[in-house]
């Protein structure tokens, strides 16, 4: 049986700056990994690279045992969705139409025809599925509200909704934690948790907060200047020699 | 080979011209981060208040000192002041808007005030214009005097800058108040006063460039500096807008490739005709597409911008529902009432400029969908309503097709120009997109609509009006024939209005705030850029053909370039985000361009180029307020009233949840 996603020495560089070198591994359905790493260990080129967003220079990334398309738009209605490190929500709309967006983009149902048939206006079905969601991630009470205007953990929550309303098979989680306090970090925490219980969506989470990927990660890889140098669950990577050398600067 | 280099030679203080423009376009992009679609507008009220100051006596030497060191920087001061200085570093579209604001209002401004529509050039300020003829190698070289003091100025201007902005004291808060004006306050320096300063010295230039190029040219006109400027963004492009000798060396190449061109081509063929003038757009679309510094000129990062409040989000999602409630429930009543009472009661006259407005509305509805939802600042509309009328007045003329058809098949062509035109659009975003649509806007007016078998020549084509179930529609004055296009922009309304309010508004919207979010929830970006181009350029076609229509005529100026900025503005004014916005806009420009025709005759400025330029300034003064109301300062003015009148139920339901109403 292939894996859900298989990452095969995938190297990415920039003006012949290696960012990424030679990074494998693989995930199955439903599993969890964290990224670890210090600033520019490439963490985040590769979550691009695995979305869509940039191009690999070599080596294979595969959903389902199949290529995946090129454009990010594509990746993310075969079922590869993301959150952003900063997040990135639409000024002006409320939290309803962030899922309503991604719903409508995930079923085909997005486009003039659809608008002069249907008037322009939502199906009580599509809201529905929205607001399911929004109770999922703890927004169902903040549907009608303009997105910018809540706090970062609700930003973070909406981004999430927006991701898994399209039923994804794959999130990235790039530093969800990023910026929120200790009970807002909890309650993403408690979220995350939730959602892959409920959905069975599998993980990537890239994370500084290494409390947030103990909690989340089934399993961790540790990344220093663009290369893998320990992968395994939370305890042997972080007690390796080597990431502690990466990451504080010891000798051994 | 002589007679080559005798062209060179020749043109190089042509180029000089283009040289310095270029240097003042790249200079106040680096040091105020606006790419300053005003500076053409600005050198031409530089270069007649030059004039008028020289035909009323002044020396010239001391006029052009007081244009330049005086006038231009405390206008430069009062531009700071007024607008640039109260605009986000981050809001780039509000930048944009702000000078092409300047661009339409300024020469509006002048030419109603100073009333100059027919100055002619005064002598350069230095040099008599008469200089002794050099002879180099085998030919003799004419190089005038205003050529020489061009050619002076830009050498010691590009010296003087250059050395400037690399220098520590004033380049480089220069350039770190525009990458971030907050973190350079934070060093303890003032960059409000770095900023006025930086646009002191950027209007000087064009106060230079005004009074270099005034002599050249009699009479002095606004559309001779727009050309300037245009050629000018090409040189500028050279160097991604950023590189000083490379805007030099591109603007006096391009002077050169233009004269040699020109020397070599008969002045007869259309290739002298068509292809000199349009070298340069040429030049600037390929450097757009092929140079990577101008794709990415919008990729510039403010650290502090988390400081700095959210830009405005796009109106529609802010608009208190009450007047979409009001308008919603009663706009049938006033369409009708208004319909019944313009066919019963209005006089002629009125019934032709309603037909305009209505073609007008048609248009702007365009504008409303490119740039009101998909934040595309697009200056081709105008060109692609030119594209509907040319082709409509092709097919129903000389191939009998009847006019409703060819209009459709009009609105086909235009639409599929815009589609042409998003295949570039897809790799770039913001001022290249921007600057994308002025060059294929130039071009059209230049190559297209020039040639007899599309614009139909210099006399251009009679259009006619339909016949439909015997009714007369062929009156200039004819009702039938109003109440037609009323029902056409109606049409072209419900689908604006359902597009907006639906999945592809919806969707658009996310495309314009954050095109990675909208990517990363399955939102195809490059589908629905195609498509707004498409139907927007479609939506344009239409409106050009029903103004062909109701001229009975369809001619190559209809819709020249200069015709998309003043659009544009116009729309963004009133209001691009709703459709009421553009209907608005609309029949306020040509009903306001009637209603002053009725100006007592004795007004000295009541001349048809005034009255077109108070229309102008009348409805685009307000996109000066664009940074802080992007709904347009009509829409703010509407919701103002609906908040006074509504004011006992609040507009926002989360607000409405914490006042505790249901």
């Amino acid at each position: 049986m292939s894996h859900l996603l298989e990452v095969d020495d995938v190297s990415k560089s920039f003006g012949g700056h290696a960012v990424v070198r030679h990074v494998s591994f693989v995930l199955d359905a439903g599993a969890s990994l964290g990224l670890v790493g210090s600033n520019g260990a490439g963490k985040t080129t590769l979550f691009r690279c695995i979305a869509g967003e940039l191009p690999i220079d070599s080596g294979s990334i595969l959903l389902d045992g199949d290529a995946l398309p090129s454009r990010p738009d594509a990746r993310a209605r075969r079922g590869i969705a993301r959150t952003f490190q900063i997040v990135e929500l639409f000024g002006g709309q409320t939290v309803l139409d962030h899922v309503l967006v991604a719903l409508q983009a995930h079923q085909g149902h997005q486009g003039p025809w659809r608008d002069l048939v249907h008037g322009g206006r939502t199906s009580s079905g599509e809201r529905e599925r929205c607001m399911g969601i929004l109770a999922l991630v703890g927004l169902a009470d903040r549907a009608e509200t303009p997105a910018t205007t809540l706090s970062l953990g609700d930003r973070r929550a909406v981004e999430l909704a927006r991701a898994l309303v399209g039923e994804p098979r794959l999130l990235l989680a790039d530093e969800p934690s990023s910026g929120l306090d200790g009970e807002e970090s909890r309650i993403l925490i408690h979220i995350l948790n939730r959602v892959r219980k409920e959905t069975g969506v599998a993980v990537i989470l890239v994370d500084h907060d290494l409390g947030t990927v103990k909690a989340v990660a089934d399993t961790v890889i540790a990344m220093d200047a663009g290369a893998v140098i320990a992968a395994g669950t939370y305890e042997t990577v972080v007690s390796n020699p080597q990431v502690m050398s990466s990451w504080l600067g010891q000798s051994s | 080979m002589s007679e080559f280099f005798s062209f060179v030679l020749q043109n190089v203080p042509w180029g000089c011209t283009f040289a310095l423009v270029a240097v003042g376009l790249v200079l106040t992009y680096r040091a105020t981060g606006v790419f300053n679609f005003g500076f053409g507008a600005e050198a031409y009220a530089a270069g007649l208040i030059y004039a008028e100051l020289y035909w009323h006596g002044v020396d010239r030497l001391w006029a052009a000192i007081l244009v330049v060191v005086v006038i231009a920087p405390l206008f430069g001061a009062l531009l700071d002041w007024g607008l640039f200085s109260r605009i986000p570093p981050g809001n780039s579209m509000a930048k944009i808007v702000t000078s092409l604001g300047v661009m339409v209002v300024l020469p509006s401004v002048v030419q109603i005030f100073v009333g100059a529509t027919n100055v002619s050039a005064p002598p350069a300020p230095l040099f008599n214009e008469y200089l002794p003829v050099w002879h180099i190698g085998s030919g003799p070289l004419f190089v005038s005097g205003s050529e020489l003091t061009t050619m002076l100025a830009t050498a010691i201007v590009l010296i003087v800058l250059m050395l400037g902005l690399r220098s520590r004291r004033f380049g480089l808060p220069m350039r770190a108040a525009v990458e971030s004006p907050k973190l350079l306050e934070l060093m303890g320096v003032n960059a409000k006063r770095v900023s006025r300063g930086s646009w002191m010295l950027a209007t000087m230039l064009a106060g230079l460039a005004g009074v270099l190029f005034a002599p050249t040219e009699t009479p002095i006109s606004a559309n001779n500096y727009s050309v300037i400027l245009v050629a000018a963004i090409a040189a500028a492009a050279l160097g991604a807008l950023r590189s000083l000798p490379l805007a030099v060396v591109g603007g006096v190449a391009l002077g050169v490739v233009q004269g040699v061109v020109q020397g070599y081509v008969a002045s007869d063929s259309v290739w002298y005709q068509a292809l000199v003038p349009s070298l340069p757009f040429f030049i600037l679309l390929v450097l757009l597409l092929v140079h990577p510094g101008m794709r990415r000129l919008e990729n510039r990062n403010d650290p502090m911008s988390g400081v700095e409040p959210p830009a405005p989000p796009p109106a529609l999602a802010l608009r208190p529902p009450h007047i979409n409630r009001v308008i919603h429930r009663f706009r049938w009543l006033v369409l009708g009432t208004v319909t019944l009472v313009v066919i019963t009661f209005t006089p002629g006259p009125w019934i032709a400029a309603l037909t305009i407005g209505a073609s007008f509305s048609v248009i702007f509805l365009s504008i409303t969908l490119i740039t009101g939802l998909a934040g595309q600042l697009s200056l081709a509309q105008a060109a692609f309503a030119g594209v509907g009328a040319a082709t409509t007045a092709q097919l129903a003329v000389n191939e009998n097709v009847p006019v409703l058809i060819a209009a459709v098949a009009g609105a086909v062509v235009a639409g599929l120009g815009g589609w042409v035109a998003s295949l570039p659009a897809l790799r770039l975003r913001g001022l290249p997109v921007t600057l994308l649509t002025l060059c294929l806007a130039l071009l059209a007016d230049n190559l297209i609509f020039p040639t007899s078998w599309i614009g139909g020549g210099d006399n251009g084509l009679n259009v006619p009006r339909p016949h439909i179930f015997g009714i007369d529609f062929t009156a200039v004055d004819s009702k039938p024939f109003l109440l037609l296009v009323l029902a056409v922009l109606l049409a072209v309304s419900g689908v604006v209005h359902v597009l907006l309010r639906g999945t592809t508004g919806r969707a658009l919207a996310a495309v314009h705030v954050s095109p990675v979010g909208a990517a990363s929830a399955g939102v195809s970006v490059r589908r629905l850029t195609m498509f707004v181009f498409f139907l927007s350029a479609a939506i344009a076609g239409i409106g050009g053909s029903l103004f062909a229509m109701s001229y009975l005529q369809e001619s190559p100026s209809d819709f020249n370039w200069f015709f998309g900025p003043t659009f544009l503005v116009i729309v963004v004014t009133v209001g691009a985000t709703t459709v009421e916005g553009a209907i608005e806009a609309g029949f306020g420009y040509a009903l306001i361009a009637q209603a002053l025709t009725y100006l007592p005759s004795t007004v000295s400025t009541n001349t048809n180029a005034t009255q077109g330029a108070l229309t102008v300034l009348i409805l685009s003064v307000g996109a000066f307020t664009y940074a802080t109301h992007p709904e347009g300062i009509v829409e703010a003015v509407k919701r103002s009233l609906a908040r006074t009148v509504f004011r006992a139920v609040p507009a926002n339901p989360a607000e409405r949840r914490t006042r505790g109403v249901s």
